[in-house]
């Protein structure tokens, strides 16, 4: 709320008037010496008890006070000369009889309170309500801005005084519309918020074609900072203003945040332009989510099918390629081209004679991070002109044990997305005799098949035929397959064919693991109690031993998976897990509590976290490690509560234990998720060298996180640096080696940022796979080093080009000037303001870095999405004319 | 009759006739036709299943005109090699050593770094290894001592357990002995082993080693060290009162790199260190004079060690005093014009081929017509072994002490 006084005014200011009042009242200019003369004559005359004649010298007061439009900072001129008979009109006032013109010196007396109360009073409010109740904008803006200001502060004295509540709604209602049409949006938002929200109907009426999106702007980033659920109820307001203003593809980003799958469907029912429709299939498309169109949002069978097939991702493979060539990256690059073990002198560049497993199976790793998706790589997928297909096998068979799983499996994310080739290429493993190869093929099935539907459904039929197998590591690869490939389509076939397993005894532990994993993600953010219930069930059949296992971890996980993003809808699960066993107790409350309330910003479960890690621990809890991921994934939410929970992690670092150091850097990488910070990036450096060699592995783990696709060569230095500086030990060496692939994640073009669409949406299921990794990542040792290094394909699920594409109105690749610079908040900033800073001109297809925002050069198209990033379909302008 | 379209990899083929009266394994050699993949390799996707080939049609619920998808390649199916690659993880620890590339540390087991350092760079000479080998645990000639015989077995074995393992070996047996033959080396210093000098260290080292590994009957090798580290020099002598001269021959194990103010390079300090002044009795003027002593280098060993004289001891404080100027070395000795005439001329030829020799790979021509190929060889490595004198031994020694 503005305070009047400040005087924010924006009128001219009449200086020169300014220089005589300071040095002599007296000396006055003979035009304002006639004007004060003529006031003080009018002011006598209110108090003639002639009607007639009172009436006469309002009226003239009144005029008077219209029309002098000098600012606030120099009081305007009757206003000033009649301050001094305030008092006296006051007086008056009281004594005169209720009459019209009584009201007409209320509201003047209303006009002058403006300067003359005393502060806290509220006179200017007391005598507006006494008053004719007139058009309000006629006393000028800033009487308007000061009446707010009374209102809000009357407001909040009733409510805490609990004192009868005056009818200000009218009052309000025209504040509300006078600000709306001058251009002050935030203002009346803010009043309306200040109330109570379920004003903010008030505004539906007010807002027109000119100011509607002004207000949804503020509306939607207020609604970050506000508690719930009066944020839900902005966001409801700028998703039915958008859609009154038919800006269909706004409200379907605002229907995605509040994650209203009714709305959504509004949002195809109310549009009829096919076109539009097919930019909102890609915006889902990019979103993440299953959704199946039917006969109301798209009557024509062929128009779904085109519409359906934008949602499943059909093209995906298609577009990216094209983007590879355009920045021609096609060319496979090899482990060796990323280790770069040239630059660095002696010892450490020396290879080793003899194939080391571990840094085969590292090898592996990086090959299939940086050639992810482009379908040909040096390794695995064999050059059509060699005529022997050894080289291929022969990789796969260069990995021990179960590394040829994690081997098997990267041909499935070399030919992520390409489900048609993926398959093909895949299928000859399914027949192998070595169960670690089968294993390996079948994850490799639910990874092609990631974010990827088809309506076939290749990845069910496959991988169904297995979750039975005898063998575990099978059971376990299928099984973690269909998670990744149906992650959020909640698909009821495959919850009926996993819970049993969850339910029988005989099952071994990492198979029930990975099975309330999946489950986790295929159901994830959906609060679906049976999955709950089975999950739990498992929890609580556990026995003391087991519960003491590393994988264990991610029970607790699959059920917070269920309540991604959800916020109170866990209390009852979370009531649930208050009976469990005390060993797994606390981890569980934490791992609910971070995932319910991810992406939320929400400041107060962050300082409940917090507290969690400030604890000294007794013996044998491990609950802190997901408390401290916990506070990265709620505070990731928005820009400042990011920087804010990089600095109280940094405090963790100092004076918290051991189990919590090695907690933070997970932490931060998954806060500068394929974002690397400077300072961040300064601080991993510094714990990659730390004694503490899981602290280590961590944090050259997270310099891979937040360098993910980013070819940024300053971590790419300091990994290189690492690799020798490790030589000795396989184990670090291993995660600088993964570090280093992601780095090169897609060469370059990929990015694990579960945020997109300008930072406004959370893509569920691109937060769960981080999530699972790093939850996995906590145990390095075990999990990652052990026998489950798979667990680190669970980041494909946020894998996603980073790219924008123009595409033409038959989905063709357009390419356009676009200019791409650093985003600027514009929220509630006058006129029209530049959106990007430092910006510079290229040609689409091209990459959008984190904090990148593009706008089109050329007004000859129109683009269908407000926000160009991902697939944008492009219209002609057809009121572009070519410049001559 | 119903007919679907079928698609396999990138290709779809429309129309295909399901004769449901059939059991869909006769619809899979359909397929088997278009595409050649054998009926039992084919997975055809019905809906989220797998069509099975002795289902019953009217139970699958296929509809007229759907798509079905069909996987399976012809491709032969992966096999594993015969033989598997070998992994490091699973060879046995000696084993692990030659692949990694390095050989095992020391545990510094108090104060002991002069020691772990003279070990380790008498480990990296192969010669001195294998001349250990051959040295015999129970046999001891009748003019060795007992401890020297005992240091060295414990050499040996030392050698032997840093060749075997990955991780850092304890040098602990060594140096109970080393302590037993010199004693001066067991100082204590308020109750822990004192810091000692590892040039001392290796001075006794070596003099053990040459005295154990001097082979008794053989006449041709006779000291195996001498061969290895003996330096030959030739003085010559001058009293510049008297104008008297002599000469004289001398083996020594290492040169002395003095440092004054003027040396700023190894090479003066070693120039340096070849020029000594002493005082002797001159048999001329009959009394004591001032002799001038100069050596020049007569014989180089394989492995030439050489000792940079940092410690000198202060007058006015009555201690050891650290030199702690910056004497820079190169990573290639040339010690040439340290040799005498005698090996100069030794050195000439070998010289001039090891030149030409880098001049044909800098792409320049040889001048002299090449002679016998096996001539050629034997003097280019005796070159070689002369010229470079291994530094790394220095290097390396020098290396460790700064990095601690």
């Amino acid at each position: 709320m503005s305070d009047p006084k400040s005087g924010a005014g924006t009128f001219q200011t009449k200086a020169p008037t300014k220089e005589p009042e300071k040095k002599d009242e007296e000396h006055l200019s003979e035009e304002d010496l006639a004007l004060k003369q003529q006031l003080e004559l009018y002011v006598e005359r209110i108090q003639d008890p002639d009607p007639g004649l009172q009436k006469v010298a309002l009226e003239s007061v009144r005029h008077e006070i219209r029309t002098s439009t000098s600012s606030m900072t120099s009081v305007p001129k009757p206003l000033k000369f009649l301050g001094p008979h305030y008092g006296t009109l006051k007086a008056f006032y009281e004594t005169m009889p209720e009459s019209d013109l009584k009201k007409y010196l209320a509201d003047i007396l209303s006009v002058l309170a403006l300067t003359m109360s005393a502060e806290g009073e509220r006179e200017s409010l007391k005598y507006r309500l006494l008053g004719s109740e007139g058009d309000i904008g006629s006393w000028g803006h800033e009487y308007v801005r000061n009446l707010a200001g009374e209102i809000a502060e009357e407001f909040m004295k009733q409510q805490s005084e609990e004192a009868p509540i005056e009818d200000l709604t009218e009052l309000v209602r025209q504040i509300v519309s006078f600000h709306m049409k001058h251009n002050a949006e935030p203002e009346a938002v803010d009043l309306l918020m200040e109330l109570q929200v379920d004003d903010l109907e008030l505004l539906v009426q007010d807002v027109d074609n000119t100011n509607f999106k002004r207000t949804c702007l503020y509306l939607t980033s207020t609604a970050r900072y506000l508690p719930g659920p009066d944020d839900m109820l902005a966001l409801d307001i700028a998703y039915t203003l958008y859609l009154k203003f038919a800006e269909f593809a706004n409200a379907l980003q605002i229907a995605l945040f509040l994650d209203k799958m009714q709305y959504v469907s509004q949002v195809f029912t109310s549009c009829d332009n096919l076109l539009r429709k097919k930019q909102f299939c890609y915006i889902l498309a990019r979103h993440g989510i299953t959704f199946e169109l039917d006969d109301e949002m798209a009557a024509e069978d062929d128009d779904r099918e085109v519409l359906q097939d934008i949602i499943n991702n059909i093209k995906l493979s298609e577009s990216y390629l094209i983007l590879a060539r355009d920045i021609e990256v096609v060319e496979p690059k090899s482990p060796e081209d990323i280790y770069k073990a040239y630059l660095l002198d002696g010892r450490a560049s020396a290879g080793a004679s003899v194939d080391s497993a571990r840094q085969n199976l590292a090898a592996t790793f990086v090959n299939a991070f940086v050639n992810a998706g482009f379908g040909q790589d040096k390794l695995m997928t064999i050059p059509s002109d060699s005529s022997s297909g050894a080289s291929s096998g022969n990789w796969l068979f260069k990995n021990k044990e179960h590394g040829k799983t994690s081997a098997a499996a990267s041909l499935g994310m070399i030919l992520l997305w390409d489900v048609d080739s993926g398959l093909a290429q895949i299928d000859k493993y399914l027949h192998s005799n070595d169960k670690h190869v089968i294993a390996g093929a079948l994850l490799g099935v639910g990874i092609v098949n990631c974010g990827v539907k088809n309506h076939c459904d290749p990845a069910l039929a496959l991988l169904s035929e297995y979750i039975g197998n005898e063998d575990s590591s099978i059971q376990i690869a299928a099984i973690m397959g269909l998670g990744i490939a149906y992650a959020g389509a909640q698909n009821e076939q495959i919850c009926s064919s996993l819970t049993p397993l969850l339910n029988n005894a005989r099952t071994p532990l990492d198979v029930i693991s990975f099975t309330a994993i999946s489950l986790g993600l295929i159901y994830v953010g959906s609060c679906n109690e049976e999955v709950a219930q089975a999950i739990i069930f498992a929890v609580k059949y556990r026995s003391e031993s087991e519960l003491g296992e590393p994988l264990t971890r991610l029970l607790p996980l699959g059920l917070g998976l269920l309540y991604l993003g959800k916020q109170e809808s866990v209390e009852a699960t979370a009531e649930v897990s208050k009976t469990f066993n005390e060993k797994i107790r606390k981890y569980c409350d934490m791992t609910l509590l971070s995932c319910a309330y991810a992406g939320t910003g929400n400041v107060l479960k962050v300082q409940n976290l917090l507290g969690h890690c400030a604890q000294h621990l007794e013996k044998g809890e491990s609950h802190q490690g997901p408390a401290v991921l916990g506070i990265a994934m709620v505070a990731m939410a928005e820009e400042l509560g990011l920087e804010m929970s990089i600095r109280s992690l940094e405090h963790l670092l100092q004076y918290g234990e051991q189990n919590i150091r090695r907690a933070v850097p997970l932490a931060l990488g998954l806060l500068c998720i394929s974002n690397p910070k400077v300072n961040v990036m300064d601080t991993l450096s510094r714990l990659s060298h730390d004694t503490d060699s899981e602290v280590a592995m961590a944090a050259v783990i997270s310099l891979g996180l937040i360098g993910a696709g980013t070819n940024n060569a300053r971590i790419a230095g300091m990994l290189r640096n690492l690799s020798s500086y490790y030589y000795k030990d396989a184990s670090l060496l291993f995660c600088v080696r993964v570090a280093q692939g992601l780095v090169h994640l897609g060469k370059g073009l990929l990015t694990l940022n579960p945020y997109h669409s300008d930072r406004f949406l959370l893509s569920p299921t691109a937060l769960a796979g981080l999530v699972t990794m790093l939850h996995a990542c906590l145990d390095m040792k075990a999990i990652v080093l052990g026998k489950y290094h798979f667990v680190l394909y669970f980041l494909v699920l946020a894998m996603q080009p980073r790219m924008l594409m123009t595409v033409d109105e038959n989905l063709k690749p357009l390419p356009v000037q676009v200019r791409v610079g650093q985003a600027v908040d514009v929220v509630g900033q006058a006129g029209r303001p530049k959106t990007i800073t430092s910006f510079q001109t290229h040609s689409t297809p091209i990459l959008l870095a984190s904090g990148d925002r593009a706008e089109l050069a050329t007004e000859k198209y129109i683009p269908l999405s407000p926000i160009l990033e991902g697939h944008v379909i492009l219209i002609e302008n057809p009121e572009y004319r070519e410049d001559s | 009759m119903l007919t679907v379209s079928v698609k396999w990899q990138k290709e779809v083929f429309k129309a295909v006739e399901i004769d449901t009266s059939q059991p869909p394994y006769v619809f899979k050699c359909q397929l088997y036709d278009l595409t050649g993949v054998p009926p039992e390799r084919q997975k055809i996707m019905v809906k989220g299943g797998l069509l099975k080939d002795d289902a019953d049609w009217s139970t699958v619920g296929v509809k007229q005109g759907q798509k079905l998808m069909m996987m399976g390649t012809a491709d032969e199916i992966v096999k594993a090699p015969e033989k598997g690659p070998v992994f490091m993880e699973d060879l046995p620890e000696e084993e692990q050593v030659v692949s990694l590339g390095h050989s095992a540390g020391l545990f510094n087991l108090g104060n002991t770094c002069y020691m772990n350092s003279t070990v380790q760079c008498l480990h990296s000479v192969p010669e001195l290894k294998s001349a250990l080998t051959k040295y015999s645990h129970s046999v001891r000639s009748n003019d060795l001592d007992q401890t020297s015989h005992m240091l060295t077995v414990a050499t040996r074995d030392l050698f032997n357990e840093l060749d075997k393992s990955v991780k850092p070996v304890a040098p602990m047996q060594f140096w109970m002995v080393l302590r037993k033959k010199y004693p001066q080396f067991g100082q204590l210093h308020n109750g822990v082993f004192m810091q000692q000098d590892a040039e001392e260290c290796w001075t006794q080292l070596l003099y053990t080693l040459s005295q154990s590994l001097r082979s008794p009957g053989s006449s041709e090798n006779l000291d195996a060290v001498k061969d290895l580290f003996g330096i030959e020099l030739a003085s010559s002598i001058h009293c510049q009162e008297s104008g008297e001269e002599s000469s004289e021959t001398e083996s020594v194990y290492s040169l002395k790199c003095h440092i004054s103010q003027e040396v700023n390079h190894l090479h003066e300090g070693l120039k340096h260190g070849l020029k000594s002044e002493l005082e002797k009795a001159s048999p001329a003027l009959g009394r004591s004079a001032t002799y001038l002593k100069e050596s020049r280098i007569n014989g180089l060993p394989r492995y030439l060690t050489i000792q940079f004289v940092r410690f000198f001891w202060k007058r006015e404080s009555n201690q050891k005093a650290k030199i702690l100027r910056k004497v820079d070395y190169p990573l290639e000795l040339d010690v040439y014009d340290l040799c005498s005439d005698e090996l100069h001329k030794q050195l000439e030829g070998p010289r001039q081929l090891l030149r030409d020799e880098e001049g044909k790979k800098l792409g320049l021509k040889a001048n002299e017509k090449s002679r016998s190929s096996k001539d050629d060889d034997f003097k280019m490595t005796d070159a070689e072994g002369f010229i470079k004198c291994n530094w790394r031994i220095i290097w390396d020694y020098i290396s460790r002490r700064d990095s601690r």
